[in-house]
């Protein structure tokens, strides 16, 4: 197809490229502004000179946030609820969409429908917290893991996509003999492989970025995870500005009292709370993107 | 060996009994999944009951015990909540924000899925798309975090506008009540839009090519293709995800504004569910806020099934 080229389509290419290098520029910007901040000496950030290069680089900020108990205790809490929680979640949540994926597997209808309602109808915050507080589960770690166990969106998922594999798979399986459970180890799990790392990267970030219910469940200062203390540390610097050094501050311990109204130890806190999302994603961004366009045509 | 269920279809005549022990080990998959439906979802379904006493925390000798001691006073606290103030504040607020987000925030990335889907550079394409891609991964916390700093007074933003002239003094824009609505806008943009693009991407990936090559033929120029096939290949996409948004509009960002609000801008800001926390959790008035929860949950649910049933109409596609 040959294309007459005017002025005007040049401009017009040309603006596409602007446009989108505008748009990847302001994602960037306030957090490259944040890194810078976090490497500066106070002074300069304090007065508001920082842009997005470090002024008086300095790595003090890293090694006094690195050898504070607080963040490395409350990054073990997040690792151990990512890592275990995500686990929990997928092998629930696959056992429980591999019978119901079954077209004609008897009691689908009822349960399914029970779970669209569970989806779309809850009982609300305060009888959640009720529930966990006469289960005698405040203030634990399993707190943090059985609010989002089992999510109905993520069951929903799995199911189509089981319901979606050929059934030719599990038909010659069936014609040698096979089990409902040799065919669900040999033959509907293998070939799922890349759709069930997917749901579980949806379950690890949902465990990792969840700072409302250790802000609800949680009082400890050494289960918080690193999401609550993150929250922590933002909202008490703005309160400790006001208040001056002043020793009651209730949940809050010394080591932070002292720090909270540095700019600097915030943005090193929250730039190293993002890094091990930004070691995994560029590797796993096609899961993710897989997960999204299922989710969005078959959801 | 266990018989099929492939073969299921032709016996009608099996009892529930004989199929069950044929499959009994399906229905064991299902168990940990059903006891925590019951436990977790179904059990504080019961919990709504406590929006209908007058809940009084020392009745009992347990949290659970105060339930039953506590007097049942029908749809008392509703009348109560409905006549506050803050109530209507924070439901007008809901639905403000929420089409706020609506009319701003859902076609940016059908726009920006346009412009990336006609950019031709493979490599450019790739990394602008793990760029934008990216802040969805982010917490509101970090970006609470992130956004705080930069707006503060003396943040980038400030100095920026100071230095250009453009501002006399500094404004702080967290604690602004006419800007405040939105710099939650803007962030929900800044952190939803580039993930946005994904889903039109991949429509518009699956628009047939062989339609342009026509057109061309036909001489079409870039605007009347835009028009007269990518818009209309995309259309039930994007009817489809705004059913979806408008079903949700009654969640106007709560992990968003939990973050961000501070007293200052609650009259802007206050939605339902950041008053159900506060009202319910905040001062412990659990009857209150499980009444106010409830009414969320059910006008939630009404407009998703409402929305739902609009697109199979549209669409002939049900969201789930």
């Amino acid at each position: 197809m040959v294309e007459r080229k005017t002025t005007a389509t040049y401009v017009c290419g040309v603006l596409k490229y602007l446009v989108l290098i505008c748009f990847a520029l302001m994602t960037l910007l306030p957090f490259i502004n944040l890194v810078a901040k976090s490497f500066s000496d106070d002074a300069p950030v304090i007065a508001g000179r920082v842009g997005f290069i470090p002024i008086d680089p300095t790595l003090a900020t890293y090694s006094y946030v690195l050898k504070g108990n607080t963040f490395f205790n409350a990054f073990k809490v997040s690792v151990f609820i990512t890592l275990f929680g995500s686990l929990c979640s997928i092998i629930i949540t696959s056992m429980q969409a591999y019978p119901l994926s079954r077209t004609h597997f008897r009691g689908r209808k009822p349960i399914l429908y029970m779970w669209v309602f569970l989806m779309l109808f809850s009982g609300g915050m305060v009888p959640n917290y009720m529930l966990y507080r006469i289960l005698g589960m405040m203030d634990t770690i399993p707190v943090l893991i059985f609010p989002h166990l089992l999510s109905v969106y993520n069951m929903f998922l799995i199911k189509n996509y089981f319901e979606s594999l050929p059934d030719s798979l599990e038909e010659a399986a069936r014609i040698d003999g096979a089990t409902n459970m040799t065919v669900l180890f040999k033959i509907i799990l293998p070939v799922s492989l890349p759709m069930l790392a997917t749901i579980t990267l949806f379950y690890a970030v949902s465990y990792w970025n969840d700072y409302f219910t250790a802000r609800m469940y949680i009082s400890s200062v050494n289960k918080r995870p690193l999401q609550l203390y993150l929250y922590d540390l933002i909202n008490n610097a703005m309160q400790l500005q006001n208040q001056g050094d002043q020793g009651n501050t209730g949940s809050i311990n010394e080591d932070e009292i002292a720090n909270l109204t540095a700019e600097t130890v915030r943005s090193a806190a929250i730039v190293l709370s993002t890094v091990p999302i930004l070691v995994v994603y560029p590797f796993l961004q096609k899961y993710f993107v897989t997960g999204m366009v299922v989710g969005s045509v078959k959801g | 060996m266990f018989m099929s269920l492939a073969k299921e279809r032709t016996l009608n005549n099996n009892s529930f009994m004989s199929y069950f022990k044929r499959n009994y080990d399906m229905y064991f998959l299902l168990i940990p999944g059903l006891i925590y439906a019951i436990v977790f979802k179904i059990l504080p379904l019961a919990g709504i009951y406590i929006g209908f006493v007058d809940y009084n925390m020392f009745a009992g000798n347990s949290p659970l015990d105060a339930i039953f001691a506590s007097e049942f006073v029908g749809f008392e606290n509703f009348a109560r909540v409905f006549k506050k103030v803050a109530f209507t504040r924070a439901l007008t607020n809901t639905f403000i924000i929420s089409f706020m987000k609506i009319v701003c925030v859902f076609p940016l990335p059908i726009i920006f899925a346009l412009i990336i889907h006609s950019v031709h550079n493979r490599y450019f394409k790739k990394t602008v798309q793990t760029i934008i891609y990216l802040p969805h991964f982010f917490s509101w916390v970090v970006v609470a975090g992130i956004f705080n700093q930069i707006l503060a007074s003396n943040g980038i933003v400030n100095t920026a506008l100071v230095n250009l002239g453009i501002l006399n003094e500094p404004i702080i824009f967290l604690s602004h009540q006419g800007l405040f609505r939105w710099v939650l806008v803007f962030t929900d943009a800044w952190k939803e839009v580039g993930w946005g693009t994904i889903v039109y991407l991949a429509a518009l990936s699956g628009v047939d090519q062989e339609m342009y090559e026509a057109a061309v033929i036909d001489g079409a120029k870039k605007f009347q293709q835009l028009i007269y096939i990518t818009l209309p290949s995309i259309t039930s996409t994007i009817v489809l995800m705004l059913v979806m948004r408008v079903g949700s509009i009654m969640d106007a960002g709560f992990g968003q504004i939990l973050v961000m609000y501070n007293p200052t801008v609650y009259k802007v800001a206050d939605i339902i569910q950041t008053y159900v926390y506060r009202i319910g959790l905040g001062q412990m008035d659990f009857s209150l806020g499980t009444a106010v929860g409830l009414f969320n949950s059910i006008v939630a649910m009404t407009l998703t099934l409402g929305t739902n049933y609009v697109s199979k109409k549209i669409n002939g596609r049900s969201v789930w």
